[in-house]
C-alpha cells in the first residue's frame, strides 16, 4: 500500500542532487526533462533547485510554479501566459519566497499587465536585471517610472510601448543609470530631448535601438557621446542624414554594429564618415538607404577588413566591380545581404565568393539575373554555406541546385520560394542532411516524389514551406511525417489536392507549432480532429477558407489542443455553437481572427467574446460588427489590452 | 463738466457726410470723459496703464472742437487759400473756453489749498481731487495745443497732397514722415519760416505745464521731438519691428565711427505714442495705423498716394547707418561706455530702457508675481502663464519640455513628473475588470495579500516616488496627489493604520483626500 518503490529514494541517496542536476543538465528536450522529473523525486528535487529559466504557458500554474523553483529561478518567459493582469500578476509574485532571485522577466505582448504590476514585480525581484516589455502597446511613462525602480535594470526592452514618451524615458534613464541595453524601436513620441537625456544619465549604454523614431542629426550627435556603445539600430530614422551620422566620426571605436537602414536620407559619404569613426565594425546594414555604391565607400570598408563579418547591401545596384572590390576588402565576410539587388550578376557573385570564402549566409532574395553559373560559383568556394535565399531567382534551375546539394554539406536554410525548380533539385539537395529550414512555395512543379527525396534523408527537418504546390497530395505527406519527425512549422496553403487522409498523417508529427492550411477545400472536421488529436503541441492554426470546416473540427480542437494559442478560422463555415466553445474552452488562446463568419449570429459572437475576453490580445473582426457589438465589450477587450483590427474585406473573394 | 455744450455750433450747420459721422463719434467720447471725470477717481497718477486707457478718450474728446479747423483745411485743399488761412474768431472762443478751464482749475486747487488746514484725514478726497486737476490741466494742453495746431495742419496738407511738385522736396525726410514732429522740424522750417516762431512758442507753453504729469508727456515729448536737432526726420519704424523684442545687435559687429548715433531723450523714449493726426490729435504707436486712421478725415487722404508707405526712394545715396543709445548713463548700452554696443532700432531703443532702467509695472494677472515693464513681455508672458505643466520631481515647474530636461540632466536623482492626465487613464483599466473577475483569481484583492509592512511601503513608494529625497510641500501638490488619487481604496485606510508614522506628511494627506 504505502511501500516505496525501492529505487525511489535510491537515487536520491545515491547520486548527490548536484549530480543529477548535472545529468539533467545534458538533457536538452524539455519533454525528456519532464519525464525524468516524473520517474522520481531525486530528479524533482534535483530540477526544482538547479532550473534556471521558466516559460510559463497558463496563468493558473504560475504561483505553484514561482513557489516551486523560487530558489533557483533566474529567467522568466511569461510573454505567452493568456489573462495576465497586474492582479494575477502580484498575486503570484507574493505567493513565492520572499525575495524571488529572478533576473530576466519578459512580459512581452503581456498587453494586461500595467504600472502595478510591475511595481510588484519590481519589489518582489530585487536583483531584476532585464525587462522585455515588447509590444506591450499599452505601456506608458507610469510602467516606465514603477521600472525605474529597478536600480539594477541592464537591459530593458520597450519595443512598440506606443505611450512611452519622453518623460518615461527620463524616468528609465535617471532611475535605472547602469542600463547597458535599451530597446525603444517605434516609441514614437520619443523625441530628441529624451534622447539626449538618456545619453547623459546612461553612460554605460552598450546597444541601443532608436528605429523608427522621429529624431534628427541632434540625438545622434548625443548619442556620439556614449563611449561604450557597442550595438546601434537606427532603421527607418529618415530624419537623420550624413551630418548626423558624421558626429559618430569624432568617437572611439567602441562600435561594433550599425543598422542604418531604410534611413532615406542617409547617403555613401555619411556612411563613410561611420567607417572612420569605428574601424571595428562588425556588422554593417545598410539596405534601403540610397541607390548607388559610391567608391569612396567601397574603398573606406579596406578600413575594417579583418573585422566585418556582416553585410547588407538590400536595394543597391551593386555592380560586378563593386562586389569584387568587397570581396577584396572584406575577406572575413560571414553574411552578405543583397536582397533585392537587381543587377547583381553571375560575374559579380563569382568575383565576391572568390575571396569570401568563410560566407555562411547568402541573401540573394529577387537577384532576377543570375543562373547556375553563380551557384556553381558558392558551391564552389563556400563550403561552409549555412543559409541560401533564392527567392525569386527565376532563372535558376535543378543544375545549379546540384552543386549547392553536393557541396554545401553544412548547408541548414535554403529559400527557394518562386523557383522554376523540379523533384530533381529536392534529390539533389536531399543530400544535405543537415536541413533545418526548406521553403518551397510556390513551386509548382514540385510533387510527392520530392518530397519523399526530402523524407529519405532530412530528418532534422524543422520547418517546411509548401505554399501553392499544387501537386504535393496525400502521400507526399505521409512521407514528410515520416521521414521528418522534427517538423515544427508546416505551410500546406492552398495545396489543394491535400484531403483528410493527408491531415490523418499530419497528425503523427508531435513537434508540429505552426500549421497553416489555409485554403484546402476537401479538408473536412475529422481531418482537423486528427490533427488536434495528434499535435498535441500546436500553438498556432490557420484554417481560414477551409470551406468544409464545421462545428466539428472546432469542438476537437477545443478539447485536444490545449496549447492553441493564435487560430484563424475566416470563412469557415462554424456555427455561433462552435465558436462559443472554441473560445470558451482553450485557455490560451490569444490572437484570434473571425472574418466573414456568415453562420455566426452577432449575440453569439458577443456570448463568445465574453467568455474570452480576459485572454484575448488580438482580434480580427469584420468592420460592420463594430456597431452590432456592444460598446461595453469592445471598451472591455480595449482596456485589457486587445488590439481589435477591423477589417472590410469583401464574402467570397478567392 | 460742461464740456458738451461747448460744442461750436458751426459743425451741426455743416453736414457734409463725414462730419456727421465723426459727431456721432465724437458724442460717446465725451460721455466717457464725463464719467472718468466724476467717477473714476481712484486711477493713480502718471500711471501708465490707466493713462493710456484714457488718452484716446481725451484726444477724441477734444476732436469735436476742430471740426470747423478742418473745413478750412478743406478749403485749403480746394486750393482756395494760402498757405496761412485760419479763423481767429474760432480761435478768440477756443482761448476763452481755456480761460475758463484755466479758472476752474485755479478754484479746485484754492480749495485744496484750504481743505489742507483743517482736514487731515480726508486723504481720499484729496486724491480725487488731485486727479480732476491732473485731468483738467491735461485737457487744457490738448486744447490749447490744437488750438495751435490750427497753424499747422496748414503745412501738413500741402506735405500730404498729390501736388508732385510737393511731393518732391528736397527734405525727403518730410515725405517719409508726416507727423507733427517732422513737420514742426527743422527742414520744414527753411520753406515756412513764420512756423518756427509757433512752434516754440508751444515749446515753451509746454515746458511751463510740464508739472502735468501722464497724459500731455506723448505730446510734450513730440514736441520735444519737434525742436531736438539730433532726432532724425524719420523714425524707422517698420511694422515688423513689434515683433523684434531683442535689444541688441547680436551679430553685428559695425565698426565704431562706421555709423551715426543717436540718443533719444528719456521722455521721448517712454512717449507711448510716436506718430499724432494732426487734425484730431490722436496719437499712433505706427505710421501706418496714422494713415489708416486719416483716411476717416477725407476723401483727400485715401488716394493711393497718401495711403502709400513713405518711400526713401528720393535718396539714392547710400542710406546712413544709424545706430541709437541708451540715455542712461553707465549703462553698456549708453555711447559713453567703454564697450558701447549701440542699439539697433528706436523700437529696441524702447524696449532695452524699459526693461533695464524702469520699473517693472505690469504684474501678471494670473500668477501675480511676475513682473515686467514692457507690456508685450506681459502677454508673452500671460499666454503661457499657468501652464507650467512641466514638472520636476523637486517641485519646480517649466513651461518648456526642453528646460525641464536641462534640468533634469543637470541635477542628480531628479526626474520628470508624470502629468496628471496621462495616469488617470493608465489606472483606469484595471478598474472594470475588477468587479467581475470570475475566474481563479476572484476574490483576489490587489493589497489585501500582501503584508501590512507591504502596504507602509508601497505607500511610502508612492509618497516618495516623484521626489526621491527633495521633498517639497510645493512638488506635493503638483505631482504625488496624482499617485494617491488612483491608487486602490485601501491605501487610504493604511494610513490609519500603526504604520501611518512612516509617512506622517503623505498620510495626513491621504486622509485629507480620502474623505473627498
Amino acid at each position: 500500500m504505502n511501500r516505496q518503490r525501492p529505487w525511489d529514494c535510491d537515487m536520491a541517496t545515491v547520486f548527490s542532487l548536484d549530480l543529477l542536476a548535472n545529468i539533467l543538465d545534458r538533457v536538452p528536450d524539455p519533454r525528456d526533462r519532464k519525464s525524468c522529473r516524473l520517474v522520481c523525486r531525486g530528479f524533482l528535487r534535483a530540477e526544482e533547485l538547479h532550473r534556471r529559466s521558466l516559460r510559463v504557458l497558463r496563468l493558473e500554474v504560475l504561483p505553484g510554479l514561482l513557489r516551486r523553483y523560487a530558489s533557483g529561478l533566474e529567467c522568466l518567459d511569461l510573454s505567452v501566459c493568456p489573462a495576465l493582469d497586474d492582479r494575477s500578476l502580484s498575486a503570484a509574485l507574493a505567493a513565492g519566497v520572499d525575495r524571488l532571485r529572478l533576473r530576466s522577466v519578459s512580459l512581452s505582448r503581456a498587453s494586461g499587465v500595467g504600472w502595478r504590476g510591475l511595481m510588484a514585480l519590481v519589489d518582489a525581484c530585487p536583483r531584476l536585471e532585464a525587462v522585455d516589455l515588447s509590444h506591450c502597446v499599452g505601456v506608458g511613462d507610469r510602467e516606465a517610472a514603477a521600472l525605474a525602480a529597478a536600480a539594477g535594470l541592464k537591459e530593458l526592452r520597450l519595443n512598440k510601448c506606443l505611450g512611452l514618451t519622453d518623460v518615461g524615458l527620463a524616468k528609465v534613464a535617471v532611475g535605472c543609470a547602469g542600463l547597458e541595453m535599451l530597446g525603444i524601436k517605434w516609441c514614437l513620441e520619443i523625441s530628441d530631448i529624451g534622447i539626449d537625456l538618456l545619453a547623459k544619465k546612461c553612460q554605460d549604454l552598450k546597444e541601443l535601438d532608436i528605429s523608427y523614431l522621429k529624431i534628427t542629426n541632434r540625438s545622434i550627435n548625443s548619442i556620439s557621446s556614449l563611449g561604450k556603445l557597442e550595438v546601434l539600430n537606427m532603421v527607418g530614422c529618415s530624419d537623420i542624414d550624413d551630418e548626423g551620422l558624421q558626429s559618430l566620426k569624432h568617437r572611439n571605436n567602441s562600435l561594433r554594429s550599425i543598422d542604418v537602414s531604410r534611413c532615406e536620407n542617409v547617403t555613401s559619404s555619411g556612411l563613410t564618415s561611420v567607417i572612420e569613426g569605428s574601424n571595428c565594425l562588425q556588422k554593417l546594414n545598410v539596405g534601403d538607404c540610397f541607390p548607388e555604391l559610391a567608391p569612396h565607400f567601397l574603398l573606406k570598408l579596406n578600413c575594417l577588413k579583418d573585422s566585418l563579418t556582416v553585410l547588407k547591401l538590400d536595394g543597391f545596384q551593386v555592380s560586378a566591380s563593386s562586389l569584387k572590390i568587397i570581396g577584396l576588402n572584406c575577406k572575413n565576410l560571414a553574411k552578405i545581404g543583397l536582397s533585392k539587388c537587381q543587377s547583381v550578376t553571375d560575374e559579380g557573385i563569382s568575383e565576391l565568393v572568390a575571396s569570401c570564402v568563410h560566407l555562411t549566409t547568402i541573401d540573394l532574395t529577387c537577384c532576377h539575373l543570375l543562373t547556375d553559373k553563380a551557384l556553381m560559383a558558392i558551391g564552389d568556394q563556400c563550403k561552409q554555406l549555412r543559409c541560401l535565399r533564392l527567392e525569386s531567382c527565376s532563372l535558376i534551375t535543378d543544375k545549379g541546385l546540384e552543386y549547392i546539394g553536393t557541396c554545401c554539406s553544412n548547408l541548414e536554410e535554403i529559400d527557394l520560394t518562386d523557383c522554376s525548380i523540379t523533384d530533381t533539385a529536392m534529390q539533389n539537395l536531399s543530400r544535405c542532411s543537415k536541413l533545418l529550414v526548406l521553403k518551397l512555395g510556390l513551386c509548382y512543379m514540385i510533387s510527392d516524389e520530392g518530397l519523399v527525396h526530402i523524407a529519405s534523408n532530412c530528418r532534422k527537418l524543422h520547418e517546411l514551406d509548401l505554399y501553392r504546390c499544387v501537386e504535393v497530395t496525400d502521400d507526399g505527406l505521409a512521407a514528410i511525417a515520416t521521414g521528418c519527425k522534427l517538423i515544427r512549422k508546416l505551410n500546406l496553403c492552398y495545396c489543394t489536392k491535400i484531403t483528410d487522409r493527408g491531415l490523418k498523417h499530419i497528425g503523427h508529427l508531435e513537434d508540429l507549432h505552426d500549421l497553416e492550411l489555409r485554403g484546402l477545400c476537401h479538408v473536412t472536421s475529422s481531418g482537423i480532429a486528427k490533427i488536434a488529436i495528434g499535435c498535441r503541441r500546436l500553438s498556432e492554426l490557420d484554417l481560414k477558407r477551409c470551406n468544409l470546416v464545421d462545428d466539428e473540427g472546432l469542438f476537437a480542437l477545443a478539447q485536444y489542443t490545449e496549447n492553441l494559442r493564435q487560430i484563424n478560422i475566416s470563412y469557415c463555415p462554424v456555427s455561433g455553437m462552435g465558436l462559443c466553445m472554441l473560445l470558451g474552452t482553450l485557455k490560451c488562446l490569444q490572437d484570434v481572427k473571425l472574418v466573414h463568419l456568415s453562420l455566426v449570429p452577432v449575440e453569439w459572437f458577443e456570448i463568445a467574446l465574453r467568455a474570452s475576453y480576459e485572454k484575448l490580445k488580438k482580434l480580427k473582426l469584420l468592420t460592420g460588427m463594430r456597431k452590432l457589438l456592444s460598446p461595453l465589450l469592445i471598451e472591455k477587450l480595449q482596456l485589457r489590452g486587445c488590439r481589435i483590427r477591423w477589417v472590410d474585406k469583401p464574402p467570397a473573394a478567392c | 463738466m460742461d464740456l458738451k455744450l461747448r460744442k461750436p455750433p458751426e459743425t451741426s450747420s455743416k453736414a457734409s457726410s463725414t462730419m456727421a459721422n465723426d459727431i456721432s463719434k465724437n458724442l460717446k467720447p465725451d460721455i466717457q470723459f464725463i464719467r472718468f471725470d466724476s467717477a473714476s477717481l481712484g486711477y493713480g497718477v502718471g500711471q501708465d496703464q490707466s493713462m493710456s486707457e484714457v488718452s484716446p478718450q481725451l484726444v477724441s474728446q477734444s476732436r469735436c472742437f476742430y471740426a470747423p479747423e478742418r473745413e478750412t483745411k478743406i478749403k485749403n485743399h480746394l486750393g482756395l487759400s494760402s498757405a496761412i488761412d485760419w479763423n481767429p474768431r474760432l480761435m478768440l472762443s477756443n482761448l476763452s473756453f481755456l480761460e475758463q478751464k484755466i479758472h476752474q482749475v485755479q478754484d479746485i486747487v484754492r480749495s485744496i489749498i484750504s481743505q489742507e488746514d483743517h482736514a487731515v484725514d480726508r486723504g481720499n478726497e484729496l486724491a480725487a481731487q488731485q486727479q480732476l486737476v491732473t485731468a483738467d490741466l491735461t485737457y487744457i494742453i490738448i486744447q490749447l495745443i490744437s488750438t495751435a495746431g490750427t497753424l499747422l495742419p496748414n503745412i501738413k496738407n500741402a506735405l500730404l497732397s498729390t501736388d508732385p511738385a510737393v511731393g518732391q522736396q528736397p527734405s525727403s525726410a518730410v515725405g517719409t514722415n508726416a507727423n507733427l514732429s517732422s513737420c514742426a522740424g527743422q527742414k520744414p522750417i527753411e520753406i515756412l519760416p513764420p512756423e518756427v516762431a509757433k512752434s516754440s512758442e508751444y515749446d515753451e507753453l509746454i515746458n511751463d505745464l510740464d508739472a502735468c504729469a501722464g497724459e500731455g508727456d506723448e505730446l510734450i515729448n513730440c514736441l520735444n521731438n519737434a525742436g531736438g536737432a539730433e532726432l532724425s526726420d524719420s523714425m524707422p519704424i517698420d511694422d515688423h519691428d513689434a515683433k523684434d523684442y531683442d535689444d541688441g545687435m547680436d551679430g553685428e559687429n559695425l565698426p565704431p565711427g562706421s555709423y551715426e548715433v543717436l540718443q533719444l531723450e528719456k521722455e521721448e523714449i517712454l512717449a507711448p505714442h510716436t506718430h499724432f493726426c494732426l487734425i484730431c490729435g490722436k496719437g499712433f504707436k505706427r505710421d501706418a495705423n496714422l494713415r489708416m486712421h486719416m483716411r476717416g478725415h477725407g476723401d483727400e487722404y485715401k488716394t493711393p498716394a497718401a495711403l502709400a508707405k513713405p518711400s526713401k526712394e528720393a535718396s539714392s545715396e547710400p542710406p546712413i547707418i544709424r545706430r541709437y543709445s541708451c540715455p542712461f548713463v553707465g549703462c553698456k548700452r549708453n555711447k559713453e561706455h567703454k564697450k558701447f554696443q549701440p542699439l539697433k532700432t528706436i523700437l529696441c531703443v524702447k524696449n532695452h530702457y524699459k526693461r533695464s532702467h524702469c520699473d517693472k509695472s505690469y504684474t501678471c494677472s494670473r500668477c501675480k508675481t511676475k513682473k515686467f515693464s514692457v507690456i508685450a513681455d506681459l502677454k508673452t508672458h500671460e499666454k503661457h502663464c499657468g501652464r507650467d505643466k512641466w514638472i520636476c520631481s523637486c517641485g519646480t515647474t517649466f513651461s518648456r519640455k526642453d528646460k525641464l530636461f536641462g534640468h533634469v540632466a543637470l541635477f542628480q536623482g531628479h526626474t520628470p513628473a508624470i502629468p496628471m492626465d496621462d495616469s488617470k487613464v493608465s489606472g483606469a483599466p484595471d478598474q472594470v475588470p475588477a468587479s467581475e473577475s470570475t475566474n481563479g483569481m476572484a476574490g483576489f484583492n490587489f493589497t489585501g495579500s500582501t503584508t501590512p509592512n507591504d502596504d507602509a511601503r508601497s505607500l511610502d513608494i508612492k509618497g516618495a516616488d516623484d521626489c526621491q529625497g527633495y521633498f517639497s510641500p510645493m512638488n506635493f501638490d503638483a505631482c504625488n496627489f496624482v499617485g494617491l488619487d488612483e491608487f486602490p481604496r485601501s491605501v487610504y485606510e493604511v494610513s490609519e493604520s500603526p504604520f501611518s508614522f512612516l509617512s506622517t506628511g503623505s498620510c495626513s494627506f491621504i486622509q485629507r483626500h480620502g474623505e473627498n
